[in-house]
């Protein structure tokens, strides 16, 4: 029994949690060194047999997800509880009573930081303490013998920043409610991932909701270098969009474009980050750029990166069998004939063949469009090459052609009901370490010895020594010719 | 004035401050070496005028590239350079401890000459970095990063103290154990209250750049970990048995942190913080 008491009170002790936390430094060192996420294979070939080994079996290859990092975190937590639960009665006694001269300065060793003539109040006021109390103090003086008993001399208290007590309390609070909003977060976010061309309409995972994507803007300096990336979008209910879906490409892109403008204007107020509005359709247009995500029905949109598209062409002879836009990584399905298929793998704005002979892009600027593609028949490679503008690649009857490369945007689309939590918790911990470092409780006292000079001293956990002597500062030199028995008054 | 006669100047400037700061350094060796009060107060000067051509080259650079200068390493490094030396400065008018730039002034020196050799090409940002909370995010990361090379100087003086408890000079110069704790301390709280607000400003532009508050990307790692040795260093201070010595070593190692999450995750582990 009694070592599971011993067990108990080590498990909710600060010792623990300096413990865990040099193995949660340690473990998130790894996690930063290591490369994450990787297969097996690959940790096998870039170390050491008994080094990859270690890694998978203790999965150092995902440390941030793994059960016992996520259980380190959770003890951590139980022990920041614990911490809390336990010392809440402490430092609200010490809140409300534990402040009393009586007890202050019966813990005082008796070494004044000065002594003075003046009267102590306007002291401690200076010193920036106001409310100061008079009252009596029972002391004990040495030159009297025990039997005697203590004296009641008179005395001057003050204390301020008592709130500072909860500092770490909050922090530890804080700490808390930052690691349940952030796993909370992790349990129950749903991400999904939309990209796109102008005119294009693509359903948003399985909320029901598709996303339009109206106009894409790449806006450049005139060094070219990219300033910012815009897309303007349209939410609906899924199949309400039907009707603009359908239509051609840039057709849609207008009206998404005039669509917006009507709309943000009847919605003047929504604000810097990002504008939208909502329409009577229940149509919801709005524009994200980079950093300014948009929230749209509780899901919040963002600009996250771009890349590039063109339009495939399949012929047959002369006659134009299909046609459509990919965007590079993805694949176009010959219909008219099964199996086949080709790959945009990658595109090249200003296409150059690299001294190494591997296709590169010479600047950003739509100079020679170089297409790299990969043709499948049934799985099987039929070709791998770079095709130019003009260029057709045929196969049997069939040929195939890149044209119009434009850039597609790709938004990020996310919902967290936990966000606001962790950050909550973000703000609990800035404010209560302002109060834990910088509105520490701080108290001084003073007592009159028998030659009717006033001993001042003090405390302040955080300044210690300098506490003191500030105090010193402010109470002066002990008048000439005053017996200089500092340390002479001793209390009980 | 266009903008490369901004530059020109803030070039002019930085030669000025790098020579100032090498002059103080020497001086306070000189102090610390030949234990001669006069090279400290001269030092003093020194790096007081240091401080205001820095401030100045700052400011200057800002106004040549339009924006605050404080997106690259070079900005970076210059800047962190002026934080540690205005805690420093602030510090030692608190605590009337001037044998502190001793251990200071070359912590400075080093990442200066680190910025030296940096490319100051002013560059236009990308869209991530044009943000109102990356201002906020990196003002605030130079302020506790100065409080945290502060403390790292007093520690290291706690440390060095041991063995030469009896040297007139250290007797005389170096404030005892239990002040260099609470200077130390001090400076901890500082840089710990402002490495969180680094911390949190981080992750809400994060949020609102790449739609993640918090992704383990090794920047945001390494400032966790420096943020939990710091932590440790502040719970070791507690315990009267940890106080002093142990809690010494935590503000040594985190500093090295600092350093590391600062050049060495640029330098040693890609991730979206490469560019800075
Ligand atoms: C992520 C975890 C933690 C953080 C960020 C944290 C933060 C802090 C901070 C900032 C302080 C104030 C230090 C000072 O005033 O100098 C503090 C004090 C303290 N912490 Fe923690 N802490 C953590 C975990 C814990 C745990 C798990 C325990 C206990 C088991 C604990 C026990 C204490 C105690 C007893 C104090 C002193 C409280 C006081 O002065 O009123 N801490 N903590």
């Amino acid at each position: 029994m009694d070592r599971w008491k011993k067990a108990g009170r080590f498990l909710c002790s600060m010792k623990c949690a300096v413990i865990l936390l040099v193995v949660l430094a340690a473990a998130c060192t790894a996690g930063s060194l290591l490369p994450q996420g990787q297969t097996a294979a690959y940790y096998t070939a870039n170390y050491a047999e008994s080094l990859a080994g270690a890694i998978l079996l203790f999965h150092l290859d995902d440390v941030f997800h793994c059960w016992w990092f996520v259980g380190l975190t959770i003890f951590l937590c139980a022990n920041l509880l614990a911490c809390n639960v336990l010392r809440f009665p402490a430092l609200r006694k010490r809140m409300k009573e534990g402040f009393t001269a009586t007890k202050r300065i019966a813990e005082w060793d008796g070494v004044p930081a000065a002594v003075t003539a003046e009267e102590p109040e306007e002291i401690f006021k200076r010193l920036g303490f106001r409310n100061v109390t008079r009252g009596v103090m029972a002391v004990t003086r040495p030159t009297q013998t025990e039997a005697a008993g203590p004296e009641s001399v008179p005395a001057r208290y003050a204390v301020r920043h008592r709130i500072g007590v909860w500092g770490a309390w909050l922090c530890h609070l804080g700490m808390l409610v930052i690691i349940a909003g952030f796993g909370l977060g992790q349990m129950f976010q749903v991400q999904y991932s939309v990209y796109g061309v102008p005119g294009q309409t693509k359903p948003i995972g399985d909320t029901g909701y598709e996303l339009r994507i109206d106009d894409f803007r790449v806006k450049l300096r005139e060094d070219d270098t990219v300033e910012q990336y815009e897309t303007d979008m349209t939410v609906t209910r899924a199949g309400e969009n039907s009707a603009a879906a359908g239509a051609s490409g840039t057709e849609t892109a207008e009206t998404g474009i005039t669509g917006a403008a009507e709309a943000s204007e009847t919605a003047g107020a929504a604000g810097a980050a990002g504008t939208f509005a909502t329409s009577e359709t229940a149509e919801t247009v709005g524009t994200v750029s980079v950093n300014h995500p948009l929230t749209i029905r509780g899901m919040k949109f963002y600009q996250n990166s771009t890349g590039w598209a063109a339009n495939v062409q399949i012929y047959k002879g002369s006659e134009l069998l299909q046609e459509g836009v990919i965007c590079a990584g993805e694949y176009a399905l010959v219909e008219d004939m099964e199996g086949l298929a080709v790959v945009l793998n990658a595109f090249y704005p200003d296409y150059v063949r690299g001294a190494d002979g591997m296709p590169a892009t010479a600047s950003s600027a739509l100079n020679n469009p170089g297409y790299l593609y990969t043709l499948y028949y049934n799985d099987r490679i039929l070709g791998m090459n770079v095709l130019t503008e003009d260029e057709i690649i045929t196969v049997e009857d069939y040929g195939i052609r890149f044209t119009d490369p434009q850039q597609y945007t790709l938004i990020q689309i996310k919902r967290d009901p936990f966000t606001p939590v962790a950050a909550a918790g973000g703000l609990l911990v800035m404010l209560s370490l302002v109060l834990a470092f910088y509105l520490p409780p701080e108290e001084v006292w003073a007592v009159q010895r028998s030659d009717g000079l006033w001993a001042l001293a003090g405390r302040s956990r955080k300044e210690g020594a300098y506490f003191l002597e500030e105090l010193a500062k402010y109470g002066g030199k002990a008048p000439a010719g005053s017996p200089a028995e500092a340390g002479n008054e001793q209390t009980e | 004035m266009d903008s490369s006669q901004f530059l020109a100047i803030e070039n002019t400037l930085f030669t000025a401050v790098m020579v100032l700061y090498l002059a103080s350094m020497v001086l306070y060796f000189v102090f610390f070496a030949m234990k001669n009060d006069r090279a400290a107060q001269i030092a003093g000067w020194v790096i007081t005028a240091a401080f205001v051509l820095h401030t100045a080259a700052l400011v200057v650079r800002g106004v040549g590239a339009g924006r605050l200068p404080l997106t690259n390493q070079y900005e970076f490094a210059t800047s962190f350079a002026w934080g540690i030396c205005l805690c420093f400065l602030v510090f030692v008018r608190k605590y009337h401890f001037r044998a502190l730039g001793t251990f200071v002034t070359p912590v400075i020196f080093l990442l200066i000459g680190y910025a030296a050799m940096q490319s100051r090409e002013v560059r236009e940002l990308m869209p991530a970095l044009r943000s109102n909370w990356l201002g906020i995010h990196v003002s605030t990361a130079i302020i506790s990063y100065g409080a945290f090379g502060v403390s790292f100087a007093v520690s290291l003086m706690f440390l060095l103290k041991q063995g030469r408890e009896n040297h007139d000079f250290w007797k005389k110069n170096i404030p005892d154990y239990d002040r260099l704790d609470i200077i130390s301390y001090r400076a901890v709280s500082l840089g710990f209250l402002f490495l969180t607000f680094v911390i949190i400003t981080g992750a809400i532009w994060a949020e609102r750049a790449w739609g993640s508050y918090w992704s383990w990307d090794p920047k945001e790692t390494w400032s966790l970990i420096t943020w939990i040795i710091y932590a440790i260093y502040l719970h070791l201070r507690l315990n009267k048995g940890w106080r002093g010595r142990r809690a010494a070593w935590f503000a040594v190692i985190g500093f090295v942190c600092v350093l590391f999450t600062y050049i060495g995750v640029n330098t040693f582990i890609p991730g979206i913080h490469s560019y800075a």
